[in-house]
């Protein structure tokens, strides 16, 4: 005899152990026997037999006492489910019309940034433009008087072209 | 009562056993009082803590973003798809054993869609459905809320399943940057057991599906704790027992056994649909599955893959998942083995250790 404690839990594994090791294999191949399979069709056949009778007679009771049955309940929450899509789908809805506009409100700040450098640009042009012109009139302004007659510019203008003209020519 | 003080019903018990003092062991009796409080009286523990807060729902799905003020450095969100089969907190277990948490932790901006529990109303609800009026949904509110140009799915056992039939359908629509799955079927072919009891032969699909409405959450676990009878009833147990005394163990545990026995109500028509195109006529990976009138080609596929595969799974075959990387189109096409079982690849010591590291790491490269 050795002093060493029982130990109940010990032994249930330990039986557990050989126990498990000696039936698995043969609880395995039984699994997997096709009779196993039938035996499994046969059992969910006679259930569901007998729920079936169960789910009739429940619903035929409910009627009866004027109880609205699971079907009909869940016929309730069909409807309310419906609901809740058409508002998700309305949500999705408004969620594009919000990605469409944020994409119109970028084209039209883009637009607006072009234009407003379009512009600019004019502007230069248009100044360039100006400042071509007062160039182009500025080598008379010394022999002619700080205010030039209208006639004087006209005719300062008009110089080069009398060389093609018919008269010039005769 | 002794001495005014109430005393528990185990002691209750062994006081009216009336045992000899010499057959009573402190020792044995401390950790069957310990056993006996754990699987009777002791509250189960608290699940999926990570902060989260829910920014859009449709039915019972509700999509959440987790730890919205939490700093990211990873710029791909993630959408996790998870399975109509028991609850998503699985994803985020426990502090410290959360693949979400460790994502959210690493930098990630993580998202969870949901399907909540199916009512009887939802009977009539089919994969389509799920995947065509819910995912794609899901998966823009995600690009939208994190001002994202680009997403990852990730998918876990069915989930993944549903998330490669999105993919392969709006690869070119949505910008679907990564695709990662854990565990998730694609080949039926041989899918273990349930080849055989699911077969058109002698199981009951549509007398089921027409009685039932929705398929209970009990006939599906019936069915996988059928797998390995033994270990899943008593091995439990017994397992429970010889570590005891180790309180870690006794929380993992308890947060197994919550989750094991929280399942929900599988929709009727997405069952039939589960069923029959996927374990008896394995339309997916024949190219022969259609989902509202659109074919689903695997070779459509472009994002980069990353497929999880546990070389211990009994629920799905080791064959089952590696099928997809033959089929796919992607670039970046990485099948990844590990020794763990189904729900093991995503909570418990190894996948703390090993899998949640690789994964982020895997999305950080592929995200750039």
């Amino acid at each position: 005899m050795t002093n060493q404690p029982f130990d109940a839990f010990g032994i249930w594994k330990e039986m557990y152990d050989r126990t498990e090791s000696a039936f698995r294999d043969s609880i395995q191949s039984t699994l997997e026997q096709p009779a196993f399979a039938e035996g499994l069709g046969q059992v969910q056949k006679q259930y569901l037999q007998y729920q079936g009778l169960v789910n009739g007679m429940t619903e035929a009771y409910l009627k009866q006492v004027n109880v609205p049955t699971r079907d009909e309940i869940a016929s309730i929450a069909s409807l309310v489910i419906n609901v809740e899509s058409k508002l998700i789908d309305l949500e999705d809805q408004l969620d594009v019309q919000d990605e469409v506009s944020d994409t119109q409100a970028k084209e039209i700040k883009q637009l607006k940034t072009t234009v407003n450098r379009l512009d600019k640009k004019l502007d230069t042009v248009i100044e360039l433009l100006t400042k071509q012109l007062e160039a182009a009139a500025t080598p008379a302004a010394p022999q002619k008087p700080a205010t030039p007659a209208p006639n004087a510019q006209v005719k300062t203008v008009a110089t080069p072209a009398a060389k093609n003209t018919p008269q010039a020519k005769k | 009562m002794s001495n005014g003080i109430p005393t528990a019903p185990f002691d209750q018990w062994i006081e009216a056993m009336k045992l000899p003092k010499e057959a009573v062991v402190p020792q044995d009796l401390k950790k069957m009082k310990r056993f006996t409080e754990v699987v009777t009286t002791e509250s189960e523990p608290q699940v999926g803590q990570t902060p989260k807060e829910v920014i859009w729902t449709k039915n019972k799905a509700k999509l959440y973003h987790y730890a919205p003020h939490t700093k990211k450095t990873n710029k791909v969100p993630i959408l996790f798809i998870y399975a109509l089969i028991n609850r998503a907190y699985i994803l985020d277990l426990y502090p410290g054993n959360s693949l979400i948490e460790y994502l959210v932790n690493d930098g990630h901006d993580v998202y969870l869609l949901d399907w909540g529990t199916a009512g009887h109303e939802d009977r009539h609800m089919k994969l389509d459905d799920y995947i065509v009026d819910y995912i794609p949904r899901a998966a823009k509110k995600v690009l939208k809320d994190a001002d994202a140009k680009e997403l990852t799915i990730y998918g876990y056992c069915m989930g993944g399943t549903m998330s490669t039939i999105f993919t392969s359908l709006y690869n070119d629509i949505l910008p679907i940057k990564n695709l990662v799955l854990m565990t998730s079927p694609i080949d039926f072919e041989d899918a273990g057991l349930y080849t055989n009891w699911l077969n058109k032969n002698t199981f009951q699909l549509d007398k089921m599906v027409d009685t039932l409405g929705n398929i209970p959450f009990e006939m599906i676990d019936y069915g996988n704790r059928l797998l390995s009878p033994i270990s899943n009833s008593v091995g439990t147990y017994v397992g429970l027992a010889s570590r005891i005394e180790n309180d870690n163990a006794v929380l993992t545990w308890k947060l197994m056994q919550k989750w094991l026995n929280d399942g929900v109500p599988f929709p009727g028509e997405a069952y039939r649909q589960w069923i029959r195109d996927f374990y008896q006529d394995n339309k997916l990976v024949k190219g022969e599955l259609a989902v509202r009138g659109q074919e689903v080609k695997l070779s459509n596929i472009k994002a980069n893959l990353l497929n999880i595969c546990a070389t211990r799974d009994n629920i799905v075959q080791p064959d089952q998942i590696k099928a997809l990387n033959e089929q796919v189109s992607s670039k970046v096409n990485t099948l990844h083995e590990v020794p763990t079982g189904h729900v093991s690849v995503c909570t418990g010591r190894y996948a703390q250790k090993e899998i949640y590291p690789y994964v982020s790491k895997w999305l950080k490269d592929h995200s750039k």
